[in-house]
């Protein structure tokens, strides 16, 4: 497993990580059942502390796309159960988006301009923040990171 | 759950007319390592040296390894390892003769460990200590702040006067030898790049005044910059948080702690904007030498409001 870290990078190291063992699981460059490096091993291989890497093995478990074996090892789990959720994911937003065009196209009939529109959503997701707390999926795309930029233009 | 491995209460030290530590609390958890950041004069060797009890504090008080240093100097010198800034060492030596004088101080030196270190930053052995080079006397001291496997080790700014490569050598060792065997280490430094991928926490240090005491992940996901239309942020109240603002053409660029809560404020008021995520170095200096008094305001209403 090679793994490339970018330091004073706008992404934070342990998300760097993450998304490389991940890109890794995905194109098969690390193969089900492959042993990844010990907590340990990575750390010190990288230099970058213990916990991080730890804390991304641990969500990457969870993620289930690794396996923590008690005592034994880490190893790539088979990819068919992601894929299988992301494929369901696919369908269900493509189902939403249907539904939302058809909210849309009401609103135009009712003659709401894109101002309007614009606050209705901001405030339904303000609200549907407010009720359901941290874990809306929305959220995260929302805040997306751009590029950082130094230089400024 | 742990014991801390440092606890500093409310510490104040002047010298003289000027003070140099305004109420600094810590509290560092066992096997965690944590990084001191500030500018240079903002307090951090004085907060160093108080741990070490090398100097009282006026008021408040320190524990280091479970010991106050001005008591129990001894006992702490044999559970923490100490790497001063400018670490003085007798000239005369050889490296070799100084790890056998000063092994007999502590009953846990490890003779392999002190000859592994000499080997990995390959100092030599048998040289005069006053003819090492500016990086090998600090590899010197690092070693021998290591080799009697501290509880606790204190390392002021240790990557001073390393080259490149000696610093990643010296972030693994950090990693593998302190860390996993669950040490704690404070150590300041100026190098923030570096911090970010070794420390659990940091500390900003500014003037005197700890700015901000958090887990290196918690202050990246709370400090972003939030980008807006100017104009529009002119008719926001002053966000909570505020460290920075720039103006570029016509929009804004302000760094908020706390981002979420203006970042839905945002939303709320319908302002379209931008998030911007910050390395640890944009967010130190936005605590330093962050400008929020820049905020756009609207008439005196806001002013008023402010001040």
């Amino acid at each position: 497993m090679f793994i490339r870290i970018e330091r004073g990078s706008s992404s934070p190291v342990s998300r760097q990580i993450a998304e490389q063992i991940r890109a890794q699981c995905l194109s098969g460059a690390l193969r089900p059942g492959e042993s990844l490096p010990s907590v340990r091993q990575l750390a010190r291989e990288l230099a970058v502390n213990v916990n991080t890497v730890f804390r991304v093995y641990e969500q990457m478990a969870a993620d289930k796309f690794i396996e923590m074996r008690h005592g034994d090892g880490t190893y790539v789990l088979p990819r068919a159960a992601p894929r299988e959720n992301s494929r369901q994911m696919a369908a269900q937003r493509e189902q939403y988006e249907l539904e939302f065009n058809a909210i849309v196209h009401r609103g135009m009939l009712l003659g709401l301009q894109l101002p309007e529109f614009r606050r209705l959503l901001a405030a339904a997701v303000a609200a549907e923040r407010r009720g359901t707390g941290e874990a809306s999926p929305l959220r995260a795309t929302k805040s997306r990171a751009v590029p950082s930029s130094d230089n400024t233009p | 759950m742990s014991q801390a491995a440092i606890s500093v209460r409310n510490i104040r030290k002047a010298f003289g007319q000027q003070t140099v530590l305004n109420d600094v609390s810590l509290e560092i958890p066992a096997g965690e390592t944590f990084a001191l950041l500030g500018r240079n004069g903002a307090g951090k060797t004085t907060l160093i040296r108080i741990l070490l009890g090398l100097l009282e504090p006026d008021v408040g008080s320190v524990s280091v390894a479970g010991l106050d240093p001005q008591s129990k100097p001894i006992e702490l010198r044999r559970r923490v390892g100490y790497l001063a800034e400018d670490q003085v060492m007798y000239e005369w030596m050889t490296p070799v003769e100084l790890c056998r004088f000063l092994a007999p101080f502590y009953p846990t030196w490890d003779h392999k460990l002190a000859d592994d270190y000499l080997d990995r930053f390959e100092i030599p052995r048998h040289a005069r200590i006053g003819r090492l080079s500016k990086g090998q006397r600090v590899k010197l001291g690092l070693t021998v702040a290591l080799a009697h496997r501290p509880q606790v080790a204190i390392l002021d700014d240790p990557a001073l006067g390393l080259d490149p490569i000696a610093r990643k050598e010296f972030n693994r060792d950090l990693v593998e030898h302190i860390q996993a065997a669950r040490g704690t280490v404070l150590y300041s430094s100026h190098l923030l790049d570096e911090v970010e991928a070794v420390a659990d926490s940091v500390a900003i240090l500014d003037s005197g005044r700890i700015v901000r005491f958090a887990a290196t992940d918690v202050l990246r996901a709370e400090v972003k910059q939030i980008i807006l239309d100017y104009n529009a942020a002119a008719d926001l109240p002053l966000p909570a948080g505020l460290l920075d603002v720039r103006r570029s053409g016509s929009r804004l660029l302000a760094v908020v702690d706390g981002a979420e809560k203006f970042i839905d404020q945002l939303v709320v008021s319908g302002v379209e904007h931008e998030v911007v995520e910050l390395n640890l170095h944009e967010i130190f200096e936005a605590f330093v030498i962050g400008r929020p008094q820049e905020w756009p305001q609207h008439g005196a209403r806001v002013v008023l409001a402010q001040k």
